[in-house]
């Protein structure tokens, strides 16, 4: 007969306000093979892990079972708890009474006879589980970060600073990232390049990293300590290892007017270029598809006018397998740029603003660039239709931001701030010019933040209107921005030389991709999930896979800085460690029964499932067997489901397990 | 139609104005259907959908006076079709909101008596043109292109919104109305003031305001060098058409404080626009003028500014 002891908590009154947790107790205590149980306020309190303790030494407890909240929450602290007190940890196991029980019912009846039925049912898990030992796997010291923003950039440095050596793979044929196009901070208005180009050269310089740009993530294979990664460098069309980044292939091309990316299409570039002058690598790229030689075969300028002789029209896209123990994934954010619902989209767009079609609107990230000393207008506001400089600018705050009917309802957390900072950066610039802003709210929590949007309003003269625009249109020279002032009570109509929108902070284009690639999850919006909303921000549910900056969720720079470190303080956690102990919920053969049929190989979603020999002594081949690579092997329990012998199991989710959970019912 | 093809063919709920003011409206509707070979039944002994004053007075008898004409509206073959631009917001309305609410779904079934039919498709009428009849065949069927006619296409408050509602198009960016201009063969002009509102029925309580409104909606026109304005509601109609000689006698030239304008400066430097008159269509006219139905059976005879001098420029009468 079986000692078992049931834990019943309150959870404060998360539990308690649903399910009479006296009463689930009670009924546990009358479970045959139960031989202690009790209910506690917080159970995983210190009190509460001592009250487990004592009873398991008391009662001579041979299992556990804590009927509280998700496994996926305390399931490691009461485990630790039931080791402590002697006994394996694995024999130690939770009923979920609060996610799937008290906080998704309303009837206090029936959710107290729904907690008893989970308690019992996990009562006979317990008693069937066995003992367990955690599974070691060695760690590569040697980490991957996904990202060269400034997120990226920091978490690299970071991880390098501690002595570990770190790839930095970069979509762009430069880091720096959207950091790097701003013109200045807030809240303290210094320049963001002054800032940031210091940094990159940092990464470019450290004897820790290996910078991988114009480079993607291809594929990820492995696990926590263990990732084989293939990252695809894009073909460049100029040999790194030979160019000088002298630039005269850049300034002899014949083909310079090619809208420039970096300055949001405002600027020019030639067909061979680097993004901006401070761009790290200093090496250029061609765009194949704006470059004469790639299209027609006629022209090969720069490959004549370089001297090392680095431009290589030949060149192939390659690939390199990269093995690191750990992944930071730091892809960043773009900016909201529909000016119509793009089909199949659940996302609105804004034709009633004229986005796209008047050329004096513009969104935040194209002001930055305006307002940049190594902008297209060398700093100079001025209008893109006919460089004229605004007299009066219009700014709309939350355009696609919480704004549920277009499809995105979340506030994108920084557009407040910058919005405040734009209207600054133009009152220096012009001064007889008059800044508006149209606003919901102003969010400005952040050191020294409200400081900064008060003197927007009070010393720089920003008027700030709250209500939204409804429509903007193109009166002669002006637009004609139509609004409402809610506070007044008007409509309002201003003729606006220039109008700037906050637009909404999206994922990156593909992140969704990316995600499926390294197995993690991701929201609607494909923003990258954490852990914990609250205690796990920076990891992933996937193990060795934490994230820094905007992919997780909008974040201004100071925020991003943080999560950045924090990611990379995860690392070093994880590389202080020579092998890493996991969790052996794993599933094994039964090489006796195993036909070799290879059904579980087919649907295994970690290729964990091997093809093994079985050998007489003599050497004959006997027969062929699933064989699990405990190391790679999710703990899914796919493969025991599939298996059509019943040859296959994932401990302590057995057959028998579930079986004697069912008949419990 | 295409042989083989089932004909397509619709119950109709006209509408107290489409039997009334917005006559014209009504006669225009069967007279295109007509034409295009759709069928189109009256929904019999329906009544009023509570328009504006009902649900401002009574969210439960709006809902109840929409519910009962769909119940009444099941009993006729065919998806509903809705030309008012009101009543359609109208009965589009209650069926999203008895669809959300069950509570009161069961209040209002109680009330008309019998289940209410909030499955029943309601379509408006650019819905069926543009979809359903489709714009290829639509512009296939066209017997006298309304060539070189600068349409402003009106849209209006209650045509697209709000938000989830009407299903009819994008809620603040429409295209509709431009779409079936097109293929009718006409020029939709592209202007300011397509999705603001008329002043609705303020007409009755502070015509004031209707001038206003309605000055601004005429006045982008004519700068946007339409030659005439279409709508698809009988209030917007009105208002547009009725008032347009009392707007210009209000008005004159061209004002630059239209609006409660505090922070603008001058809002129309530049062009000079002119104090043509501008005749206002309903899209079933247009629709089936270029069918090729005679304009006698259209009712311009009814409306106040007069379309027939435009039309004869243009060669479309």
């Amino acid at each position: 007969m079986s000692r078992i002891g049931v834990f019943v908590c309150h959870c404060g009154e998360n539990i308690s306000r649903t399910v009479d947790v006296e009463q689930v107790a009670k009924a546990a205590g009358e479970i045959p093979g139960v031989a202690f149980s009790c209910d506690y306020k917080y159970m995983c309190s210190d009190p509460g892990q001592t009250l487990l303790k004592k009873a398991v030494a008391e009662h001579k407890l041979d299992g556990v079972l804590v009927a509280a909240c998700s496994p996926r929450m305390h399931e490691k602290t009461f485990r630790k708890a039931a080791e402590a007190a002697g006994l394996n940890p694995y024999l130690c196991e939770m009923a979920n009474i609060r996610e799937h029980c008290s906080w998704v019912h309303e009837d206090r009846d029936m959710a107290t006879a729904k907690a008893k039925d989970i308690v019992k049912l996990m009562v006979e898990r317990v008693r069937k589980g066995k003992s367990l030992a955690p599974i070691t796997v060695p760690v590569t010291k040697r980490a991957l970060v996904i990202g060269g923003g400034i997120a990226g950039i920091q978490a690299a440095l970071d991880i390098a600073d501690a002595g570990h050596k770190v790839v930095l793979v970069e979509r762009e044929p430069s880091i720096g990232g959207h950091m790097a196009q701003l013109s200045e901070t807030f809240p303290t208005l210094d320049c963001s390049q002054c800032i940031m180009t210091p940094k990159m050269v940092d990464v470019a310089n450290h004897p820790n990293i290996t910078l991988f740009t114009y480079s993607e993530i291809e594929k990820v294979d492995g696990y926590i300590g263990n990732f084989q990664v293939t990252v695809k460098h894009k073909a460049r069309s100029v040999d790194e290892s030979k160019c000088t980044g002298c630039g005269i292939c850049m300034t002899k091309c014949p083909k310079k007017k090619i809208p420039n990316e970096f300055d949001q299409g405002h600027g020019m570039r030639p067909a061979i270029y680097v993004p901006f002058p401070q761009a790290v690598p200093n090496t250029p790229v061609i765009d194949r598809e704006n470059c004469t030689m790639f299209q027609s075969g006629k022209c090969g300028v720069c490959a004549k006018v370089c001297g090392p002789g680095a431009v290589d029209y030949e060149q192939q896209d390659t690939f390199t397998v990269e093995d690191v123990g750990a992944i930071v994934v730091a892809t960043g954010f773009k900016l909201y740029t529909i000016d119509r619902k793009p089909e199949g989209s659940p996302i609105q767009g804004y034709g009633e603003f004229g986005y796209g079609t008047i050329p004096d609107i513009i969104d935040g990230m194209t002001f930055e660039r305006l307002a940049s000393a190594s902008g297209p207008t060398g700093g100079k506001i001025l209008r893109p239709s006919d460089g004229k400089e605004p007299k009066q600018v219009v700014f709309i705050q939350c355009v696609g931001s919480r704004a549920r009917e277009k499809g995105i309802s979340y506030c994108s957390k920084v557009c407040c701030m910058y919005t405040a900072k734009h209207t600054m950066l133009y009152h220096h610039k012009v001064h007889d010019g008059q800044a508006y802003v149209f606003f919901m709210d102003a969010r400005t929590p952040g050191k020294g933040y409200d400081e900064f949007w008060r003197r927007a309003v009070e010393e720089e003269e920003a008027v700030y209107i709250r209500g939204m625009v409804s429509r903007m249109y193109q009166r002669g020279d002006k637009i004609v921005v139509m609004g409402s002032d809610i506070q007044v009570g008007v409509q309002v109509e201003i003729e606006a030389d220039l109008v700037v929108l906050a637009t909404a902070v999206q994922p990156q284009d593909g992140a969704d991709l990316l995600a499926q690639k390294l197995g993690i999850s991701y929201d609607k919006y494909n923003f990258y999930s954490e852990a914990h909303a609250k205690l796990k921000p920076v990891e992933c549910a996937t193990a060795g896979i934490y994230l820094a900056g905007a992919c997780q969720g909008p974040k201004d720079i100071p925020d991003t800085v943080s999560q950045a470190s924090a990611a990379a303080a995860k690392v070093m956690t994880l590389f202080a460690k020579d092998k890493l102990e996991r969790d052996p919920v794993v599933a094994k053969v039964n090489e006796k029964y195993c036909v070799g049929c290879f059904a579980c190989k087919k649907v295994c979603a970690y290729g964990a499932i091997e093809e093994k020999e079985i050998r007489d002594r003599q050497g004959n081949l006997v027969k062929k067997v699933a064989y699990v690579n405990p190391g790679v092997c999710g703990g899914c329990g796919t493969c025991q489901a599939t298996c059509p012998s019943k040859s296959i199991e994932l401990d302590g989710y057995t057959d028998e397990q579930i079986m004697a959970m069912i008949e419990a019912l | 139609m295409t042989p083989g093809k089932k004909r397509l063919s619709y119950s109709y709920y006209p509408g107290c104005s489409l039997h009334a003011s917005g006559r014209e409206y009504d006669i225009s509707t069967r007279a295109l259907f007509k034409a295009l070979n759709v069928g189109l039944k009256e929904v019999p002994d329906w009544f009023c959908c509570g328009a504006t004053p009902a649900h401002n007075v009574d969210e439960l008898l709006s809902l109840s006076l929409c519910a009962k004409n769909l119940s009444l509206a099941e009993e006729v073959e065919g998806d509903l079709a809705v030309a008012c631009a009101a009543c359609f917001s109208r009965l589009k309305t209650t069926q999203h909101h008895l669809k959300e609410d069950d509570t009161k779904r069961k209040q209002v079934e109680v009330a008309i008596d019998g289940p209410a039919a909030l499955n029943k498709p309601v379509k408006h009428i650019l819905e069926i043109l543009a979809r359903e009849y489709g714009l290829a065949k639509l512009e296939e069927s066209v017997k006298k292109p309304l060539m070189g006619l600068k349409v402003a296409p009106y849209y209006g408050c209650l045509l697209t919104r709000p938000p989830g509602v009407p299903e009819l198009d994008d809620c603040e960016d429409p295209s509709i109305m431009e779409d079936v201009l097109r293929a009718l063969g006409a020029e939709p002009v592209k202007w300011s003031h397509r999705m603001e509102c008329c002043g609705a029925n303020f007409t009755l309580s502070r015509p004031g305001v209707v001038l206003k409104l309605s000055n601004a909606i005429l006045e982008s026109a004519r700068i946007a060098g339409a030659d005439c304005i279409m709508v698809a509601c009988p209030l917007c109609h009105g208002n547009l058409d009725i008032r347009q000689k009392e707007i210009k006698e209000a008005f004159g030239a061209p004002d630059s404080t239209l609006f409660g304008n505090i922070f603008g400066s001058e809002l129309h430097g530049g062009s000079a626009p002119d104090q043509r008159d501008l005749p206002i269509f309903y899209v079933t006219q247009l629709a089936a003028l270029a069918m090729g139905v005679a304009s006698e059976s259209l009712g311009f005879e009814s409306v106040i500014t007069d379309p027939k001098p435009l039309l004869r420029d243009k060669q479309l009468l």
